[in-house]
């Protein structure tokens, strides 16, 4: 879990070019992390490439913050 | 009407006479048996003059009734039949026939001088700033037979047989007498000269009508207002021109509306446009091409179903050999506020363009898509347009704002946003993105096809949304064909139309017709052969390939089908007609819930910013904006939802029968 939020956290400030110390769990995307329109979509196709899986799109489109972001792609790699 | 006409008798002369009115030679006045010379005052007669019957009312737009006669004016070679109201002429009538129940009122000069077609047949330089793709405009041009005039100068026997027909067109509208049809109403205007006017027109406060046609009908009547200044124009009817509007060498077509001291040179803008504030130039406007905004300048284009934002601009002009550049925006495109273009570039259908492009880019094989700037660099997201609140929104809105009344229409529409045009290209986007996937390193943050930048991450994301639309649509076409023919069993149903040949090829955007090039092709091939001779003929031509559009979209589906399995739909078994059921429905479902989850950005977060102003944010908020489980778009969206699951079920029934 700790690893995954620990990828998730890089390839959040990777993409949207921030610090990664300012992201904790409770980051929202787009509220605090600014993350634009587009951007969402860049992260989810980042978390695939990341985590080497497919996630489906307006489930993982609904995902708002970094924890829950953390809890969608576990549940994806349990299911793989 | 026509009517006989006699030479005015000596009893109506004196009556005339004693009204103030005077003749240059009472030899060459004609009246019918019905006219009244009591009705006639302070007028002054030239010329041939025919006047008809004068008798009962007329009813003004305001309601008032006025009745008929012919008060201070100056008349020169003029009929006036029926049951008309003419008063306060300033200048003259000159060389008009007036039909039945005209009313004028308050006008300087409404005259024909010369030989005249009325605006028909007059070149304007569309599209191609330069010149090079000249369309004689007539009233009769439809967004279709100006698409292929403009478009086709690879084909010089066509433009050459389409330019006959055209002139044979405009030699039957010449005349050096304007009519002015029935029940025309003319207010306050200040100059009309060679202008024919077609029936129930209104034109009120207009400041200089010059070389041009208002066409109109009882049905889809024309209105020109205040302060219009036009030259060498057609309007066509149902349209709405006002607002001190300017319009030189320029067609508005049918429902169109132009206001708001709105300026087009060298443009047409057809069916269901709107031009307010803008300046256009050398635009092709296809079918419900909308500019709103005054700082918008949109020139040497070809659009149609698009919206521009405020501030949208392009260059056609390198300053090296003159306005030569043009640009496409394929159908359904927007360009946010301050966008700008370089010509030439070409952008596939239904993409939203924000921000500055310096670069010339091809992006029509990429509908559907986000292009947006990025440190100077134009990026385009494939395929996320789609999956936008915009798209669907207009996609349910186009025909549910087609103000056109005519029960004959001269642009033939095709409104459907996914069709054999569109998704073809998002077959071929598809592919576009799996090679560029394929070729790319992970190292790259970008890769470029035809001049513009996409993201190497987005390439796998891309391929998969437009999987989606495919899935979408091949769905909607079973759903369409099951809802037309309500089968017992799903297999009965998935047979070819006639003629499936003739959907098998490229599919055309003719301006807002939907087609195949083959059936294009044989048009073609009829205008020049002669078989295809007037407007008239190649307007029955083009309705005909409308009226085959579900068939050769059906046939199409069909033929894609088996390309890309392999196989006959109607040969699948069971398990896999469900599984492409199953496609469908998961598609269609992504669709909405990723609209619906666009739609509720509109209601969260930053959206609240500005609201409370100095109270409660949300109160505020929600009484203004209402809330998202209210909105009326959204509860659409869920009754499709529930749609789609029950549509899915009716069909998988089907199957196992």
């Amino acid at each position: 879990m700790s690893d995954t939020l620990e990828r998730v956290k890089t390839v959040t400030a990777d993409l949207l070019k921030i610090d990664v110390d300012i992201i904790n769990e409770d980051s929202r995307f787009v509220e605090d992390l600014g993350a634009e329109s587009i951007q969402s979509i860049e992260l989810v196709a980042a978390f695939e490439e990341e985590f080497d899986i497919e996630m489906d799109e307006d489930a993982a489109l609904a995902v708002k913050n970094v924890s829950d972001a953390v809890r969608f792609i576990g549940e994806v790699l349990k299911e793989n | 009407m026509s009517q006989n006409y006699f030479q005015i008798d000596e009893h109506d002369i004196k009556v005339l006479e004693n009204n103030g009115c005077q003749a240059e030679d009472w030899n060459t006045v004609y009246v019918s048996p019905e006219f009244d010379s009591t009705r006639v005052r302070d007028v002054v007669f030239e010329g041939e003059i025919k006047l008809g019957g004068l008798t009962g009312e007329v009813v003004r737009n305001d309601s008032r009734k006025k009745k008929c006669g012919i008060y201070k004016a100056k008349l020169n070679n003029v009929t006036i039949e029926d049951n008309c109201y003419i008063s306060n002429v300033n200048i003259e009538l000159s060389n008009l026939v007036i039909q039945s129940g005209v009313i004028i009122e308050n006008v300087g000069k409404i005259a024909c001088v010369g030989e005249t077609t009325f605006g028909n047949g007059h070149e304007i330089s569309v599209f191609n700033e330069a010149g090079g793709r000249e369309l004689k405009i007539t009233k009769q041009t439809s967004a279709q037979i100006a698409y292929m005039t403009v478009a086709y100068r690879d084909n010089q026997k066509l433009i050459n047989k389409l330019n006959e027909i055209t002139t044979d067109f405009v030699t039957g509208q010449k005349s050096n007498k304007a009519l002015i049809a029935n029940n025309v109403q003319i207010y306050n205007c200040n100059k009309i000269v060679n202008v024919a006017i077609g029936e129930s027109a209104l034109i009120d406060g207009a400041l200089s009508l010059v070389e041009g046609t208002v066409d109109s009908s009882t049905e889809a009547p024309t209105f020109v207002g205040d302060g219009v200044i036009a030259e060498h124009f057609i309007v066509q009817k149902g349209a709405s021109v006002t607002e001190s509007a300017i319009l030189s060498s320029t067609l508005v077509g049918e429902a169109s509306q132009a206001g708001k001291m709105f300026s087009s040179e060298n443009c047409v803008l057809f069916a269901n446009s709107e031009g307010f504030h803008s300046e256009i130039c050398s635009i092709f406007a296809g079918p419900y091409s909308v500019t709103h905004h005054k700082s918008t300048l949109l020139i040497a284009g070809m659009f149609s179903f698009f919206n521009a934002g405020s501030g949208t601009n392009q260059s056609n002009h390198m300053y090296k050999l003159g306005p030569v550049h043009q640009g496409i925006l394929e159908r359904g495109c927007k360009t946010g506020s301050s966008s700008y273009l370089l010509w030439p570039s070409r952008v596939g259908a239904f993409t939203a363009i924000i921000g500055k492009h310096y670069a010339n880019f091809d992006s029509s094989n990429l509908p559907f898509s986000y292009i947006n700037e990025k440190d100077g660099k134009s990026v385009i997201t494939p395929a996320m347009n789609f999956f936008t609140t915009g798209t669907l929104r207009d996609g349910y809105k186009w025909p549910s704002r087609d103000r056109r009344k005519s029960a004959k229409k001269l642009d033939l529409i095709i409104f459907d946003v996914l069709s054999p045009y569109s998704v073809q290209k998002v077959m071929n986007g598809k592919n576009i993105l799996a090679a560029l996937k394929e070729s790319a390193d992970k190292k790259q943050e970008f890769v470029t096809h035809k001049n513009i930048h996409i993201k190497r991450l987005l390439l796998k994301t891309g391929t998969r949304y437009y999987q989606l639309i495919i899935d979408k649509y091949f769905g909607d076409m079973l759903v369409k064909r099951f809802k037309k023919e309500k089968p017992d069993n799903l297999k009965d149903i998935l047979t070819y139309e006639k003629n499936p040949e003739l959907a098998n090829a490229d599919w055309l955007d003719l301006s807002g017709l939907l087609c195949s090039k083959k059936r294009v092709e044989s048009l073609i091939a009829d205008v020049i052969n002669g078989n295809i001779n007037s407007l008239e003929k190649l307007q029955s031509g083009l309705e005909n390939i409308y009226n085959s559009y579900d068939n050769d979209s059906w046939n199409w589906f069909l033929l894609k089908y088996k390309e890309l399995n392999d196989k006959e739909l109607a040969d699948e078994t069971n398990d896999n007609l469900i599984n492409f059921l199953d496609s469908w429905k998961d598609s269609s479902l992504k669709l909405l819930n990723m609209v619906a989850q666009d739609s509720q950005k509109e209601f969260e977060g930053n959206t609240r910013i500005s609201f409370g102003i100095d109270g409660n944010t949300d109160t505020d908020f929600d009484n203004v904006r209402g809330t998202f489980a209210d909105n009326k778009f959204v509860k659409q969206i869920n009754e499709e939802i529930e749609a789609v699951n029950l549509k899915y079920e009716a069909l998988k029934k089907l199957i196992s029968v």
